[in-house]
């Protein structure tokens, strides 16, 4: 899966997570710029993103993730 | 050995002198005596309770940190260091707050007086258990390496400052802080000293006086009733956050001599606007600790992902997918309610009473979306009411947290509402008011200079405004320390000698 295709289906997760179809992610995507995803949401997008692409983040990544691109590149290790 | 005590002066002093004079190089392992020195003056028990936790931690990072070792084993391992670690601190802090396990620890331990437990306990053994438990968990998720070496592994563990009260720091942080080159600035001795002597001065000026108030009015609240019970509420929170506040600008402070960088622990947390921005603004390291390693792991387990998926089928995606955030809610507040001390006065005070607040406003949520428009909530008076309704909670929390159990909490808050008993004295002078009031006022004006909107922004520092100011430097060390030493309550009759955090 290329870098693209990913991401096509990594919005699909956070449009779905998140309740709006107007969500588009890039590298630079951090949780300031998504108005719901704080500590509460956080775990129920990782849980979403592990099942879309049927890898497992470890608790170490799952907390220490800067952006969306540190997603994508453990994403593109797994797959 | 206190942190606001004129010995532990001389101790900073001591190791400050030997640490620059030693060479570069090997400034940091003048940190091994001094650790060991000051571990000693709390007993030599209290010693050997945190080498053991050291060195089973240390095993157990180097074991379950092994690339090539089975995860079945890996969490074997970090299950039995830590069940170890916790039954260590179980048995030495709970039990000993209820004085049931004195008796048979020593005989466990061959301790022929039995006075060993006095002392282990005001070092506050939680802080650097939960330290050192969470470095066994960055290295069993491979969020670090383990250290192989044992000398640099116990500076870490057994750094004095943040023993007794914390601030909760992360190995990989902490220890590449600890190991990287320390030079003597005068930005460090200017920032240190200061921020020693406003610790000194919230200790010994604020707190102190603050806590003759709640002494009286929880000790006897037949006698005070209505408004006193609510001064001595309000007394409380007053003394709680400038104990341990001003206890954590002590810890930041001498770590500032040091040129070592501890995270804050605090900012401006009265003036939160929501219960849940309190917790990010109140004791903040031990909030995100217990969200990377007791909250997210929680979360993200196979039972509650299982309950998220039945919830949301039931309830619709919306409502469901909260079910699994509200069950780890409670358990996590239950354990942060029993961490402050095992008994239910701190599980409801600390623990679920805030749990309510937040799961309840998280319910209500699409209720106050509708009615935020008509309140007008961007306005001024309406964040005003905001911080004054979340400070009113918190105090709720308090009455529980410092009454003597829960039935006396709950006598506590119907003597508000009692009919007065009369004047009642409190024990300070109107001197005392002048100064604690006009302290307070000092301790406010900092804390709303201080404060940013979004909990997330950097804080501004007062301190920074001596920057390059070497008047005004000395002027703000001479008023804080002649502060101290003229309106310090630590004579005769008062007993300064320990933080609420760090004897709990």
């Amino acid at each position: 899966m290329t870098r693209e295709e990913i991401y096509v289906k990594l919005n699909e997760v956070f449009q779905d997570v998140f309740d709006d179809e107007d969500i588009v992610v890039n590298d630079d995507t951090t949780a300031d710029d998504i108005e719901d995803w704080d500590s509460l949401e956080h775990i129920n997008l990782i849980v979403a993103v592990e099942r879309a692409f049927g890898i497992k983040f470890s608790m170490g990544e799952t907390t220490s993730m800067k952006n969306v691109g540190a997603m994508v590149d453990i994403i593109s290790e797994r797959i | 050995m206190s942190l606001v005590s004129f010995n532990f002066l001389i101790f900073v002093a001591a190791v400050f002198a030997v640490y620059y004079i030693c060479p570069v190089r090997i400034r940091q392992y003048v940190l091994v005596p001094a650790n060991i020195v000051f571990c000693c003056f709390a007993g030599i028990y209290t010693f050997a309770f945190v080498l053991l936790s050291i060195v089973t931690t240390f095993i157990g990072g180097l074991l379950t940190g092994r690339k090539d070792a089975k995860p079945a084993a890996k969490n074997t391992v970090a299950a039995v260091v830590i069940i170890f670690n916790f039954a260590l601190l179980c048995a030495v802090k709970f039990y000993g707050v209820m004085g049931m396990v004195e008796e048979q620890l020593n005989a466990l331990l061959g301790a022929s007086s039995g006075s060993w437990l006095a002392f282990a306990v005001p070092l506050g053994m939680s802080f650097y258990t939960l330290q050192l438990i969470g470095y066994v968990l960055d290295c069993l998720w491979g969020k670090t390496e383990p250290e192989k070496n044992f000398i640099k592994y116990f500076i870490f563990g057994s750094y004095f400052p943040y023993l007794t009260s914390g601030p909760m720091n992360r190995y990989d942080v902490l220890s590449a802080e600890i190991a990287r080159e320390h030079r003597l600035s005068l930005a460090n001795i200017r920032t240190g000293i200061i921020r020693i002597c406003w610790g000194f001065f919230k200790k010994l000026i604020i707190a102190e006086r603050a806590g003759v108030i709640v002494n009286a009015v929880y000790g006897d609240h037949g006698i005070y009733t209505g408004g006193y019970v609510v001064l001595g509420v309000f007394a409380f929170a007053i003394q709680l956050y400038a104990d341990f506040s001003g206890c954590m600008d002590v810890v930041i402070g001498v770590s500032q001599l040091l040129d070592i960088r501890m995270p804050e622990n605090f900012n401006s947390p009265y003036f939160a606007r929501s219960i849940r921005e309190y917790w990010r603004r109140w004791h903040i390291t031990l909030g995100d600790y217990l969200a990377d390693y007791l909250y997210y792991p929680l979360l993200k387990s196979a039972p509650l992902v299982k309950i998220g998926d039945v919830s949301k089928k039931a309830l619709g995606k919306k409502k469901g997918k909260k079910v699994p955030i509200y069950v780890a809610m409670i358990i996590l507040w239950t354990a942060i309610g029993y961490w402050h001390g095992g008994l239910w006065k701190y599980i409801i005070g600390s623990g679920l009473l805030h749990c309510f607040y937040i799961v309840s406003g998280m319910i209500a949520e699409p209720l106050f979306e509708k009615i935020r428009p008509v309140l007008k909530s961007d306005k001024l008076p309406y964040k005003l009411f905001q911080v004054l309704r979340t400070f009113v909670l918190v105090l709720l929390g308090f009455v529980f947290f410092r009454a003597a159990d829960v039935p006396d909490a709950v006598r506590m808050l119907g003597a508000v509402f009692a009919a007065p008993a009369g004047e009642a004295a409190i024990g300070l002078g109107m001197a005392d008011y002048i100064v604690l009031g006009v302290a307070l006022l000092i301790l406010t004006a900092v804390d709303l200079y201080k404060f940013r909107p979004k909990d997330t922004d950097e804080p501004r520092s007062v301190i920074k405004l001596t920057e390059g100011r070497p008047v005004l430097t000395w002027l703000v060390i001479v008023f804080l320390v002649a502060s101290v030493l003229v309106w310090g309550m630590y004579g005769l009759g008062y007993n300064a000698s320990s933080f609420i955090y760090a004897s709990i």
